[in-house]
């Protein structure tokens, strides 16, 4: 394409214009999304016509509406000042008419269904909501209640979450993702069979997470296997085992310590027991299933490395030990990154094991926020508080990009030395 | 190399298919066994089905319904449930023959489904209500309450028992009808009694002979004495016995901290202390029936459902069942209900509203009963439980200070925190005073948030 634009000063000229159809594009279109996802009633009554849909989006949804206008308003003056800079450029112009063409199918069903939702999710963290009447605006309460705790050790739910899936991540990050290095160095080497360990390995992985919890409830049971396991075992050595309630037992690591040394920690001071016997039980759990998965990783990243690297350091005289500390883990630290950062968005979203497992118990010790926000949101514990499901969800979310923010600080920082 | 190697992983695939496939067949006996009863209820044993909906409807149509009307109905239970409300619809349509019913059974989450479906607007006319239902639905003017149909169909509140419509009664409107309910009794297993050598409870039993008994059926090694989770289902004929509660009347209180509660408690944890009382998970049961069920446990509280669950998993075990012991107050229970509700808004009200006093009438009561599946919700027709123990059972909800524990909109979080409660003195975690002071508080923060 040239740029010898015969009619360029008509472009020029004609840019207001479109800058103004611009915003007007940008805000009909955040409109109707906002339209969509209001929060109303649906059903055959209100669905029946627009006039209808209308008149309960005006007895519900105005505020929700209010705010989104605003947000459209901002986008669409953003829009329109990029449309004003780019229509003089023939090329520009073309490119950016023509990209977001391409993109509008995909855009367009994403900013309904994902960004839509988020953008009412947000609105109504900041409402009393229970799905039925309109929501009712609070401002910030529902942030506030989530860290009530602090002040009163009766609403401690949420604080208990944040410190179980704090204690969660800490185990399970590191053991999962060592283990995962050491299983996938393992299958890596020249052994027979590889393909067979493989499969084994890889197997708890492919299966359902539910289906894998009803086992482990099973194995778990006082008069389960794990305990017959451990008698039999320590029988043999003629010590004496006794059965341990797995899933139902509260007491935690640190508390077990101190008992073991004559100190006795009380149930207020909670938060300092440490992660409890039935969460350390999920935790085992949890290693069990995903560190095959995180071992495909590491598996293909070994076969990424090149054989003359270690050719060259046994020349040198290198050991085995050396050559893994040298150049196995400093080439394999990008996916270490990768690991641990889904390894540990997965670890704060713990859910399934805890809905099928232990609904939270014992005396709180496995609840999650996910779990929580899920019990607030279908109202299972009391009335259906959508409002504050919105602002645990939202808390949560902060923590994660948070957390993967000082990951990738830490240990990207240290893969550009190499 | 690789054929080979391939040869083997489907070598070990099989191998392992055969593993799995062999314990069922030469399981020793220490292999924890932890069938669940629900999925083996082979529907076709049941009375339900051997009694068809009788033709001989005697009533006439309890409203008039709307012409052409039809109506959706939707409820949780398996397959026996089902049927019986299968039969159910089949004598409504005998007595109002110009109303259509669509039965749409949920049999999981069911509660989920009809909040999300209540929010779309795509709710079934008339469907089962629990407390969490109520709580969900009631407030927002999403049920529709029944008293002026009630009026116009001749039924009154007073046809039913008192303590099932204190859940579903908000500001005085009726907003569902008791169909079913259950309580608690004291169940037993007579070859544990006559192990330890003491005398099978009688009628004027109190939770003290309860209590002495239990120590000297501990004392056998044999079985274990009084069998309770940390449960507030099964405290909460404790605390109602020794005049207690866990909520005041308004619901705006907690009565968690007062010595009717935490005598009791103090009762059960001496239980657990002295060996007398056992969680199920202590004995390897997953529940308390199920203890008695395996012979591991002398006696429980357990409800009207140990009747077939006894008769379809341990048929051969001979067990017992008496009215609820007395308290050092007065002698009462706990009551579970349910009802059916009507759906605001729901295109035929009448109709609707019709389906939901016959569903809960004497008549269709009267045949529910038969089968063995529920109670009736009707004091006349208390006596027509058939099993003698279903029967023994049933005759703790009919005391007269029998109550629900239903402590309005936060109702699980109360008893959710009496159960914590229980947990922690089992434990040994805390003293009868620092938990329930904690219950207190936690209870508290609950009712005063709404």
């Amino acid at each position: 394409m040239t740029t010898n634009d015969p009619q360029g000063s008509a472009i020029r000229s004609s840019r207001t214009p479109v800058a103004i159809a611009a915003f007007f594009v940008v805000v009909i279109i955040l409109m109707t999304i906002a339209l969509f996802n209001a929060p109303t009633m649906g059903g055959p009554r209100v669905m029946a016509t627009a006039s209808t849909y209308l008149a309960e989006v005006r007895r519900t949804a105005l505020p929700f509406l209010g705010a989104v206008a605003l947000l459209s308003i901002v986008l669409g003056l953003v829009a329109a000042r990029t449309i004003y800079r780019e229509w003089p450029h023939p090329r520009r112009r073309h490119n950016l008419i023509m990209g977001y063409l391409f993109l509008s199918p995909y855009l367009l069903i994403t900013l309904t269904f994902t960004v839509g939702v988020v953008l009412f999710a947000f609105y109504i963290s900041f409402n009393n909501y229970d799905i039925f009447t309109p929501p009712e605006w609070t401002g910030l309460d529902n942030y506030a209640k989530a860290f009530r705790g602090f002040t009163n050790p009766a609403e401690k739910d949420f604080l208990q979450s944040l410190h179980n899936v704090l204690w969660y991540s800490l185990i399970v990050v590191p053991t999962q993702t060592a283990l995962a290095i050491l299983l996938a160095v393992l299958l890596n080497a020249r052994i027979r069979f590889k393909q067979l360990f493989r499969t084994i390995f890889y197997a708890p992985s492919v299966t359902s997470s539910v289906v894998i919890t009803l086992i482990f409830m099973w194995f778990y049971l006082k008069t389960g296997y794990i305990n017959f396991f451990i008698a039999k075992s320590l029988g043999i050595f003629g010590l004496s085992w006794e059965n341990i309630n797995w899933l139902g037992d509260p007491r935690g690591l640190i508390q077990l310590i101190v008992e073991a040394f004559g100190g006795r920690i009380p149930s207020a001071q909670w938060y300092l027991r440490g992660p409890s016997i039935a969460w350390m039980a999920i935790m085992f759990q949890n290693i069990f299933t995903t560190a095959p998965t995180f071992m495909i990783m590491f598996l293909a990243a070994l076969q990424d490395i090149n054989p003359t690297l270690y050719e060259a350091a046994s020349i040198d005289g290198a050991n085995a030990w050396q050559q893994f500390r040298k150049i196995t883990l400093p080439l394999l630290r990008p996916i270490i990154l990768l690991v641990v950062v889904l390894g540990t968005i997965g670890t704060l979203q713990v859910f399934d094991q805890v809905y099928l497992a232990t609904s939270g118990g014992p005396l709180g010790t496995s609840l999650t926020p996910v779990y929580i926000v899920f019990r607030e949101a279908l109202g299972i514990l009391g009335p259906i508080n959508m409002g504050y499901a919105s602002a645990l969800a939202f808390i949560l979310a902060l923590l994660i990009f948070f957390f993967t923010f000082l990951q990738r600080r830490f240990i990207e920082r240290g893969t550009e030395l190499y | 190399m690789k054929s080979l190697a391939k040869l083997f992983t489907l070598m070990f695939i099989s191998v392992l298919l055969l593993v799995a496939c062999a314990p069922a067949t030469e399981a020793p006996t220490e292999m924890p066994a932890t069938e669940a009863p629900a999925t083996e209820m082979p529907a076709t044993e049941m009375p339900a089905t051997e009694a068809p909906a009788t033709g001989a409807a005697t009533g006439s149509c309890p409203l008039p319904a709307e012409e052409g009307a039809t109506i959706v109905f939707s409820g949780w239970g398996d397959e026996t449930e089902q049927q019986i409300y299968r039969d159910s619809i089949e004598r409504f349509g005998n007595v109002c023959p110009g109303v259509t019913v669509e039965y749409q059974p949920v049999p999981d989450k069911f509660q989920d489904k009809l909040k999300a479906q209540m929010a779309g607007g795509t709710a079934p006319d008339v469907f089962y209500v629990d407390d969490q239902l109520m709580n969900a639905f009631a407030p927002s003017g999403q049920l529709l309450a029944l008293d002026e149909y009630m009026t116009q169909a001749g039924v009154s509140r007073e046809d039913f028992i008192p303590a099932l419509l204190t859940i579903f009664t908000q500001d005085g409107q009726t907003y569902g009808l008791p169909k079913d309910w259950g309580t608690l009794g004291l169940v037993y297993l007579p070859e544990a009694f006559q192990a330890a050598g003491v005398d099978e409870p009688t009628e004027a039993w109190t939770w003290e002979d309860m209590r002495t008994a239990a120590k000297a059926i501990a004392d056998t090694g044999q079985y274990g004495g009084f069998c309770m989770g940390a449960d507030w289902a099964r405290f909460a004929p404790f605390v109602f016995s020794n005049g207690g509660s866990f909520a005041s009347d308004d619901f705006t209180t907690a009565t968690l901290d007062t010595p009717e509660v935490k005598e009791m408690a103090t009762f059960v944890g001496d239980m657990y202390s002295e060996g007398s009382l056992v969680k199920p998970a202590d004995v390897g049961a997953s529940w308390c029936g199920e203890a008695i069920g395996k012979k591991l446990v002398g006696m429980t509280t357990e409800g009207g459902w140990m009747v077939n669950f006894m008769k379809q998993s341990y048929a051969d075990v001979e067990w017992k069942a008496l009215q609820i012991p007395n308290g050092p107050v007065t002698r009462a229970d706990v009551i579970f209900t349910n009802a059916i509700g009507v759906n605001a808004a729901t295109q035929y009200p009448n109709a609707a509203a019709a389906f939901a006093i016959y569903l809960t009438g004497e008549e269709n009561q009267g045949e529910i009963v038969k089968t063995g599946f529920a109670y009736s919700t009707h004091p006349a027709q208390a006596d027509l439980v058939v099993d003698p123990n279903d029967l023994a059972i049933s005759s703790g909800g009919l005391l007269e200070d029998t109550r629900v524990a239903f402590w309005g909109p936060n109702t699980g979080k109360v008893n959710d925190a009496v159960s914590q409660a229980l947990d922690r003195i089992f434990l040994g975690d805390q003293t009868v005073d620092e938990a329930f002071a904690q219950a207190q508080a936690e209870a508290q923060a609950a009712l005063g948030s709404q």
